[in-house]
């Protein structure tokens, strides 16, 4: 075991939080999805790879540093139109069917995304810098902290706070409230309920890619970046309480937390520390920590 | 007349067509490639299956071996165990293959290893990199055309032992390729090195997002060197957080793959300098006529530079062209016999098959990455050879291993 100092847990500490960062933006989209639509969305993770993969063309296309933030935005917003498609041509049709048929139409349409960015991004493995001025590392507390991380650090509650705006101070989120609760009393009040499911449900979406965006500059773009997430992802919004966003964002800094001091603790065994975590909060708190709109 | 002209015409054609068949499928060689063409992994196998193909497009156009032309199927694995298994079972039956090659997945080679042990059929194993291939679980019917996991652990505790690191800390993938690079590091290096002291351990689970943390907690243990062991797609983010944080200025590391071009080419400028990093094959180096030769030929086939898989890809072919001309006919029992203790010419030299594991003795190159002014991504540099015979285990260790 490593020699703990104060410095060293404090940088982790840091750290963890702004990994918690990717895991919160993605995560939050899911349980919006699942909250209003009731829908476990499984191809929520290759949103994810694709906004990557999106990010990493557009970026090459601009080029320089301006292509990253041209990238930011421009790589949610295709996934958004891509999960736009979707929902009007397929998932809009299969809303009134059981949770399990659901349940496995998303798992078929993950299976076709992942072949589709196979075969227009193909095998090799991809990277993109980030741009020139989040390039490099601080030195906080004698540790190198990458500036990227500083950045995440920072976009994480600005989409917390865009979140918590559409949520509690828009008509569309009020309705979507509503929709969750009751959906034929929404509809019996001559809204459209059906369109209300799709904003809700692209802008789950675009919080999937938005996710793969940013971490993009970080990770090696490769098919498979899918599953890895949409496990953490799911466990994540089942400790915050099925449906919950700020849920989702207290399981995603629970999971960072617990997986950054893991690494420094225990390097060995580090993997099972957020697994640790989620089988403790479910043990406690069996449907979650905050309330579940399910 | 002309009633039954017709009829007879066309009795005539299909009865040619049946009994030509079999002498059309006796004129050839056929080789079945199981591999994972989907995923991460096709990076690397569509080299070997591109390389192959440039040689023995190359040996038809010349004749064939024997007066036969070598033809190859291939089949998807999707790195999954079953369906790979039962696509070798269905190439043997239904395609008749002569000889069956692939799979970068370790624990796909040791089942299609025995299936090639049951029914007699040759197997080329391609990038799975388990030493046990060759090793306690080698027979008479399978060949490893790729360095392995004890090979390039030995290659890597010779390296480092050379450099004047007393305190290491491992870190890897926390799965079988990434443990048996670790080990196989460190029981070398303890060997040559009995003062070296490992001061800790870090796993990882593949596709790992972030690797900072990781990095700080190393940083905290002060180690005077790393052993990396990541296999596949883990190299490109490692290398970017190593980057990123400074980490190869701070302490120096090792890592298997880390000169690779299927890891250097992505990350472009970005890649860090001075990682360690060892490989059997360079599109560079050797800078010799015929890698040069060959990789004109590669490039001008399919317009990018080949990796380490083309060279594996390419020397099977050669080995399996070689090996029938020395048999002198197709019959698989004279054709191993001839492949044992087999020397080919290769992009990287002459290479051998040694007789009693099958294993091809790969020289290992070992690089520190470096920017070039010639290419826009980082190239290895100060390469060292480290001669096969210096890699392999000794005859008497794979005796031990299989308990003869």
């Amino acid at each position: 075991m490593t020699t703990l100092t104060l410095s060293a847990l404090c940088q982790q500490l840091l750290v963890g939080l702004s990994k918690a960062t990717i895991l919160f933006i993605v995560s939050s989209g899911l349980s919006l999805v699942l909250g209003v639509l009731r829908i476990p969305n499984i191809f929520h993770g290759s949103l994810y790879m694709i906004g990557a993969f999106m990010a990493y063309t557009v970026a090459v296309a601009v080029g320089g540093s301006a292509g990253f933030w041209v990238a930011l935005v421009a790589a949610p917003v295709g996934v958004a139109a891509v999960s736009f498609v979707i929902e009007r041509v397929l998932l809009s049709r299969l809303y009134e069917r059981e949770h399990l048929m659901l349940l496995l139409f998303t798992f078929s349409v993950a299976l076709v995304l992942g072949d589709l960015v196979k075969m227009v991004w193909g095998a090799d493995y991809r990277s993109l810098s980030p741009p020139a001025l989040f390039q490099g590392a601080f030195d906080v507390f004698g540790f190198p902290f990458p500036r990227y991380n500083l950045f995440l650090l920072g976009v994480g509650p600005l989409v917390a706070a865009g979140l918590w705006r559409l949520t509690d101070r828009t008509t569309i989120g009020q309705i979507a409230k509503a929709a969750a609760v009751d959906r034929e009393m929404v509809g019996a009040v001559g809204i459209n309920v059906s369109w209300v499911f799709a904003w809700v449900f692209i802008i789950g979406c675009f919080l999937a890619g938005l996710g793969g965006a940013l971490v993009a500059p970080m990770q090696n773009i490769t098919q498979g970046m899918d599953h890895s997430i949409i496990i953490e992802a799911f466990l994540i919004v089942i400790i915050g309480g099925l449906g919950n966003i700020w849920g989702a964002l207290l399981g995603a800094v629970i999971f960072g937390l617990t997986d950054a001091v893991g690494i420094l603790v225990w390097p060995q065994f580090a993997i099972v520390f957020p697994y640790v975590a989620v089988v403790t909060v479910l043990l406690f708190r069996p449907t979650g920590l905050l309330k579940s709109t399910w | 007349m002309k009633k039954i002209f017709r009829p007879t015409v066309c009795l005539l054609a299909a009865l040619s067509l049946i009994w030509a068949a079999p002498v059309i499928a006796a004129k050839t060689i056929k080789v079945g490639i199981v591999d994972c063409y989907s995923g991460p992994p096709s990076t690397y196998t569509n080299d070997v299956r591109d390389a192959f193909k440039l040689a023995t497009d190359r040996i038809n156009a010349e004749g064939g071996v024997l007066g036969r032309r070598i033809e190859f199927v291939t089949r998807d694995s999707k790195f999954k165990v079953d369906i790979g298994l039962s696509a070798a079972k269905e190439l043997i039956m239904r395609e008749g293959v002569d000889l069956l090659m692939g799979t970068i997945n370790s624990a796909l080679a040791l089942a299609i290893s025995d299936l090639a042990r049951r029914e007699k059929i040759p197997f080329f194993a391609t990038f799975s990199k388990s030493a046990k291939i060759t090793g306690e679980k080698g027979h008479r019917y399978v060949f490893s055309m790729n360095e392995n996991t004890a090979m390039a652990g030995r290659a890597g505790a010779v390296g480092l032992a050379k450099r004047p690191y007393v305190k290491y800390w491992i870190a890897g993938d926390d799965y079988e390729y990434g443990h048996a690079i670790a080990d196989g590091v460190w029981e070398n290096l303890k060997k040559l090195k009995p003062e070296a002291e490992l001061l800790g351990q870090s796993w990882w689970k593949v596709g790992e997002p972030d690797f900072t943390p990781y990095i700080t907690a190393i940083l905290a243990a002060q180690p005077d060197a790393v052993i990396v062991a990541t296999g596949g797609r883990d190299c490109v983010p490692f290398l970017k957080a190593a980057k990123a944080t400074g980490f190869n200025k701070e302490v120096p590391f090792f890592m298997h793959t880390a000169t690779e071009l299927s890891t250097l080419l992505p990350l472009g400028e970005e890649a860090p300098e001075g990682v360690l990093g060892t490989s059997n094959y360079y599109f560079y180096y050797p800078d010799t006529p015929q890698n040069q030769a060959f990789v004109k030929d590669f490039q001008a086939a399919f317009g990018r530079y080949p990796k380490v898989g083309a060279l594996y890809g390419y020397i099977t072919a050669t080995f399996i062209a070689r090996a029938y001309e020395k048999a002198g006919e197709v019959d698989t029992e004279k054709f191993i016999d001839a492949l044992e203790g087999m020397i080919v010419d290769s992009p990287v030299g002459p290479l051998t098959l040694r007789a009693y594991d099958h294993q091809v003795m790969f020289p290992m190159f070992m690089g520190v990455t470096k920017k070039s002014p010639e290419y826009d991504f980082l190239v290895a540099s100060e390469i060292v050879t480290i001669p096969g015979e210096d890699v392999m285990p000794t005859v008497d260790e794979i005796k031990k291993v299989r308990g003869e």
